[in-house]
């Protein structure tokens, strides 16, 4: 036998067939009858969303490959036009199990618990249908615009990702020919409408179903012959995907004219719509055959996010979870002497991302703090951390601020609120060119008795307190003086100063991250070559770099033990022979969103634990600006290890990859049923609980105040 | 709070660097940050002899966000230099202005010893492995982007420093003058080196063996401290281990140098430059180690201001250093020691017992001490006039620890030991030195000329003199069995400008002790 290669094309999943198989995991949820009814609503929703994203980005970006006949193989060796046709195939199985999902278990479960969807509006009973009539005159006909095409008016802009309705229609009482028309269903109005039902339960029609009835009040001098609801996705105003090759943006440039901007790439359809109407549509838009969804069912599935929030089904929904208090950080505690007492990890959501609002409130108001230093990729609306930034500015402390402007569709609003920050005097710098900023990490310097101290939070998820409460993350607020020289070393890099002699303990991409990773698993490669103890244990996003699974299967092969928690994209193959036999991979879907990324190298027993911001995918290790942490405090690494190791033994919410490249639960073999973030719930709250008793305890004795404080945090 | 924060600010040819130091207690100093930016100021003064528009715009930007740091950080204290690019800049004055307008920094420009003088003081700094190094015979070389600076000790002591301009900028800009081809460049710096080198070999360095080479510089230095680790005691490359990373140089392409070596990839030409600076010198000295503690003028400086508020003690005697460079420079030119230590000893006899009157401190005593030194080192080129050619002799010979300004002082006061003294504002007066440095030299010339009539006759007949100071007169005793008669003669012409210095009238007594 030949020595092997590690990067045949052989060993590799195309990274989007392997995303499709993510969407169906999440699907899998949608079609679990252990899940509350609501919630497998919700994830249904999810695809749906996923879908429209992964259209927009990935299939867009390939279709520019193909346009500009860049036909460079992929990873597991397919050219774009290969990975598109396997992809049509693949969306088209993908979409129809969506909707059987939806029509044959959701909705008929829905009707069975008191919530009837009427999907035809020919169903609506008569006064069913007068109260539509009149609730189409009296809320929507007012914000329509109906479009008709003929000789003297072109074939409207039809908007991206909107909802419409085509119909075709022709003149009363004459024989001409037939014309095409349509009428967007306008967005600012919900698309659900409740119709009267008395108190048998709750019945709902959409609001397109509305409009469709009511089409010949729009177009007066016409006869309706059909009229049907379509959808399209473009590849409109977007730039190339980071994700490619640089060699792939001077192609294109070179190729500019024949890109076609806007093309549209995706069209929904109504099954069943009138093939005179598809064909005028299909010709105008210049759609191909095997990009034609026929969708038996209302299109666009994220309106049952919006039927997720009906009142009066709580019964139907899982029950909600109150993050946890952080037993280090009690409310209305000093931050600083607790983290100066000991290094202290945040797991969120299980826990409250409230102590890191904290953090930078009391160090915005902290008389000592001379400076705060923090990058935002994406933060919430109304976002507290943004007021204590500026709130610090305002009381004099330099603050700098990254705000990364690139972070995908959330341009404008971050423009928004970065324009505010520089207002209240922080220096606010706008990410660095050609790089998106993907670091989570705050610094805080502050003046004390005995020196310059720096305040360092480090995380693996971005600083928003909205999606804290559905992301698991880890954060670790420490105040280590070599994690306090690299984060002020960091800083200075992002502010456009040279890079430190060296680091202490973070590794930054894109300078020196990947060779780490590379390091730390060729490692264990030795170890296990020489006998000793050797295994990886890495929970990320997504997996999908080259040279990082090349060294995973060499490591394998010498007989390291390597078990992935990846959630969404894995282009690593198990099971083949000589190559990853010893590499399993798992994927947790559940209510909250998999997001901390945790890499354990076994280290000849004395193990090492990491985390960061990036994924193993070129983007993250090549074009971001990304940190990983060591966590070096023992009852710590054990914490993250325990979280490591609680995912491994899920078997409820867990799928594992088989050697077909199919992903399947964990057969659970007679043992009890065991769902880490469920668990994980539950022990947040034991520490919680145990945590408050201990101090309830602890203040049976009084503990008179000697001096009067005159510290500002009450 | 007992903490005094600091900025040092570096304005190089290359690249505008800040440290920021903590001090707590005496000889307890941190690093709490480091700011590099790099400005390529000095390609535009080598090649134009003036920074242009963009690269000042660049350099006020920088040092205003200097000085936005420095405010976060609440320092109490800040210094900033520039070196060989604003140093060498035709309009410097009006550069430094254009900053202190813009930035509301301060820049002072280092003469080129005081910046060595500087970087010395920051190898000293660490103390211990300092210290054990130079136990063997130790060359420093400090290579900027102007010029180097080879300095030697010997016994622990410095005893010789020279500067030569071998910068790694300057050769970098010839090298892309003469249009080089990349296989010739080495060949090429050699020559040059070498060419300039042989001389200094004749001159300082004769058949001296070095052990040890310390390197002061901002190429290799980073990389071995990087490699070595932050222990700087540790990072000494043996002979052959340098001649690998020569290898390396040579044979990589510059990507692959900037990702092995952890350095930026235009950096890599002056890492190279560096390195066959490095290489060669050693080689003619026949260097078995070499130490690259990594050390910058930023540490420099904060050692300066470190001693300056009483936060930092080094063991090294730096004074000791620059009397043994006079000695030696005394010594090239043939001049007698023993003269020299009589005089040494008269002068600061008198300086001593004068401080009422005088009102100069421990510095000033240096000077004279340096200038009784030298007092006639011009001999050596003409008997006649003893005055210039002395005095050019010490302005054209380096002493590092002197600043400019201070060996004006001390060659001023050697050469009005001989010549006419021209008083401050006359027409032929001295140029560049201010009042108060005006009536040192003043001061200091008044003593040698006394000490100088003292030992007229180069006898030494003066040993055990004692002085002291007695309402408006100085009393000498001499305790000698020999004739002063000449002395006398002598001292009596001398001790009028004395007298008119001090108002002091100097007496001369034999005291014949059996």
């Amino acid at each position: 036998m030949g020595e092997i290669d590690f990067c045949d094309p052989k060993y590799y999943t195309n990274r989007e067939l392997s995303w499709i198989l993510f969407d169906h995991r999440v699907l899998n949820e949608a079609r679990d009858k252990n899940i509350p009814l609501f919630e497998r609503l919700k994830f249904l929703s999810i695809t749906a969303s996923n879908l429209d994203e992964f259209f927009m980005i990935r299939v867009a970006s390939l279709k520019d490959m193909v346009n500009a006949r860049y036909g460079k193989p992929d990873i597991a060796g397919m050219t774009p036009a290969e990975q598109l046709a396997a992809l049509d195939t693949a969306i088209h199985e993908l979409v129809e199990l969506q909707y059987s999902t939806y029509n044959r278990s959701l909705v008929p479960k829905l009707r069975q618990n008191g919530l009837q969807i009427i999907g035809r509006h020919e169903d609506l009973t008569r006064e069913e249908a007068e109260f539509a009539d009149k609730y189409f005159a009296e809320n929507v006909y007012p914000v329509l615009t109906p479009m008709a095409v003929d000789s003297s008016r072109p074939f409207p802009l039809i908007r991206n990702k909107t909802l419409n309705i085509a119909a075709l229609v022709h003149k009363k009482n004459s024989r001409e020919e037939l014309e095409f028309a349509t009428v967007q269903v306008p967005g600012v109005l919900s698309r659900i409408v409740q119709l009267p039902s008395g108190n048998k339960g709750k019945k709902v029609i959409l609001l397109e179903e509305i409009i469709e009835r009511n089409m010949h009040k729009l177009f007066l001098n016409y006869d309706i012959v059909c009229a049907h609801p379509f959808r399209i996705m473009r590849n409109a105003d977007l730039t190339i995907e980071e994700d490619e090759a640089a060699d792939l943006l001077k192609e294109i440039e070179k190729q500019l004219k024949k890109r076609q901007w806007g093309q549209a790439i995706r069209l929904e359809v109504e099954e069943g719509c009138d093939r005179r109407l598809l064909k005028i549509i299909k010709d105008e838009l210049h759609m191909e055959e095997q990009n034609i969804y026929a969708i038996d069912g209302p299109l666009d599935l994220t309106v049952l996010m919006k039927l997720y929030g009906m009142e009066g089904f709580e019964h139907l929904k899982a029950p909600g979870y109150t993050p946890q208090p952080v037993p280090e950080l009690p409310s209305g505690c000093k931050i600083f002497d607790r983290i100066r007492k000991k290094d202290i990890l945040l797991h969120h959501p299980y826990q409250t991302f409230e102590p890191v609002v904290e953090f930078i409130r009391q160090a915005a108001r902290d008389p000592e703090v001379l400076a705060i230093k923090q990058t935002l990729y994406r933060v919430s609306g109304n976002s507290p951390i943004i007021a204590a930034l500026a709130q610090a500015a305002e009381n004099g402390k330099q603050v700098t601020v990254l705000v990364e402007l690139k972070a995908r569709f959330d341009e404008e609003h971050n423009i928004v609120w970065a324009r505010m920050l520089e207002k209240a005097g922080c220096h606010v710098i706008y990410g660095l060119v050609g790089l998106k900023t993907h670091s989570k990490i705050t610094l805080v310097v502050r003046r004390e008795e005995d020196g310059i101290r720096r305040y360092v939070h480090l995380g693996t998820g971005n600083y928003n307190d909205a999606t804290a409460k559905l992301y698991t993350d880890i954060g670790l607020l420490t105040c280590s003086e070599y994690i306090g020289e690299d984060a002020t070393a960091v800083f200075n890099m992002l502010s456009g100063y040279s890079e430190p002699l060296m680091w202490n303990r973070l590794s930054l991409a894109p300078l020196w991250l990947k060779d780490r990773f590379l390091q730390l698993i060729r490692r264990e490669r030795k170890y296990a070559q020489e006998g000793r103890p050797a295994r990886i244990i890495a929970k990320m996003n997504a997996l999908c770099d080259r040279d990082i699974i090349a060294a995973l299967y060499q490591a394998s092969a010498a007989g390291v033990k390597i078990d992935l928690i990846v959630r969404g994209i894995c282009c690593l193959k198990v099971g083949i022979p000589g190559v990853s036999e010893n590499i399993t991979v798992r994927s947790i879907v559940g209510n909250f969103l998999e997001h901390s990324r945790i890499f354990y190298f076994e280290n000849d027993e004395h193990y090492e634990i990491y985390c960061g911001s990036a994924d193993w995918m070129p983007r993250n290790l090549e074009r971001r600006v990304e940190i990983l942490f060591p966590v070096e405090k023992p009852e710590l690494k054990e914490e993250l290890l325990h979280i490591l190791q609680s995912q491994l033994r899920d078997n409820v919410k867990a799928s594992v990859l088989g050697p077909s490249g199919a992903y399947e639960k964990v057969s659970r073999r007679g043992k009890s049923r065991f769902q880490s973030q469920e668990a994980f719930c539950l022990e947040a709250v034991e520490k919680a609980r145990a945590a408050v008793e201990a101090e309830a305890h602890m203040t049976r004795t009084f503990v008179p105040e000697t001096h009067h404080e005159t510290g500002v945090i009450g | 709070m007992g903490v005094k924060t600091f900025a040092a600010i570096d304005v190089g040819s290359f690249e505008l660097t800040m440290k920021i130091f903590e001090f707590s207690g005496k000889n307890n100093m941190r690093e709490i940050e480091r700011i590099n930016k790099r400005i390529d100021l000095g390609s535009d003064t080598f090649a134009h002899g003036k920074i242009s528009r963009e690269k000042m715009d660049e350099l006020c930007r920088t040092l205003k966000e200097f000085a936005e740091v420095c405010r976060a950080y609440k320092v109490d204290a800040y210094k900033a230099y520039g070196t060989s690019a604003i140093r060498e800049t035709e309009n410097s004055i009006v550069v430094q202005d254009q900053i202190a307008q813009r930035t509301g920094i301060r820049l002072e420009v280092l003469s080129n010893s005081e910046q060595r003088f500087l970087d010395y003081k920051s190898i000293a700094s660490r103390g211990e492995s300092f210290r054990r190094i130079i136990e063997e015979k130790t060359a420093i070389l400090d290579i900027g982007g102007g010029s180097i600076q080879l300095s030697l000790f010997d016994n622990d002591t410095l005893v010789s420093t020279q500067n030569i301009r071998l910068g790694v900028l300057r050769i970098q800009d010839y090298l892309s003058r003469f249009d080089a081809r990349a296989g010739r460049r080495e060949g090429i710096i050699d020559e040059m080196v070498l060419a300039q080198l042989e001389n200094y070999k004749k001159l300082y360095l004769k058949d001296r063996e070095i052990r040890n080479l310390i390197i002061v510089d901002d190429y290799i230095s980073p990389w071995a401290v990087k490699t070595m680790g932050k222990d700087n005691a540790a990072a000494v490359l043996k002979e052959d281990e340098f001649e690998k990373l020569m290898e390396k140089l040579r044979t990589r392409s510059a990507a692959q140098i900037s990702d092995s070596m952890g350095i930026p990839e235009e950096k890599v030409p002056l890492v190279f430059i560096s390195a066959i600076l490095i290489r060669r010198i050693a080689g003619l000295m026949g260097v078995e180690n070499i130490w690259a503690p990594g050390v910058t003028l930023c540490d420099g400086i904060a050692y300066e201001y470190a001693e300056k508020i009483k936060m930092f003690q080094g063991e090294h005697d730096f004074e000791q250093d620059i009397i043994a460079c006079a000695m030696n420079i005394s010594k090239r030119y043939m001049g007698s020691r023993k003269r020299a230590e009589t005089l040494e000893n008269i002068t600061t006899t008198i300086f001593d017992s004068m401080k009422k009157v005088h009102g100069l401190g421990k510095r000033q005593r240096l000077y004279l001490r340096l200038a009784a030194i030298l007092h006639d080192c011009g001999k050596y080129i003409s008997m006649v006039n003893i005055g210039t050619t002395s005095y050019n002799i010490i302005m054209a010979t380096e002493i590092i620890g002197l600043s400019h300004m201070e060996r004006e002082i001390v060659a001023n006061v050697v050469r009005f030991n001989h010549s006419r003294f021209t008083y401050y504002g006359q027409q032929d007066g001295v140029q560049g030195l201010d009042r108060e440095s005006y009536l040192t030299v003043g001061k200091l010339t008044a003593i040698l000329r006394l000490a100088n009539g003292l030992d007229r006759s180069h006898k030494q007949k003066m040993r055990g003199l004692k002085a002291a100071l007695k309402d408006n007169r100085l009393i000498l005793t001499v305790d000698t069995q020999e004739d002063i008669t000449l002395e006398k003669g002598f001292f009596e012409a001398k001790a009028e400008f004395f007298q008119e210095v001090f108002s002091v009238e100097p007496v001369l007594k034999q005291w014949k002790s059996l």
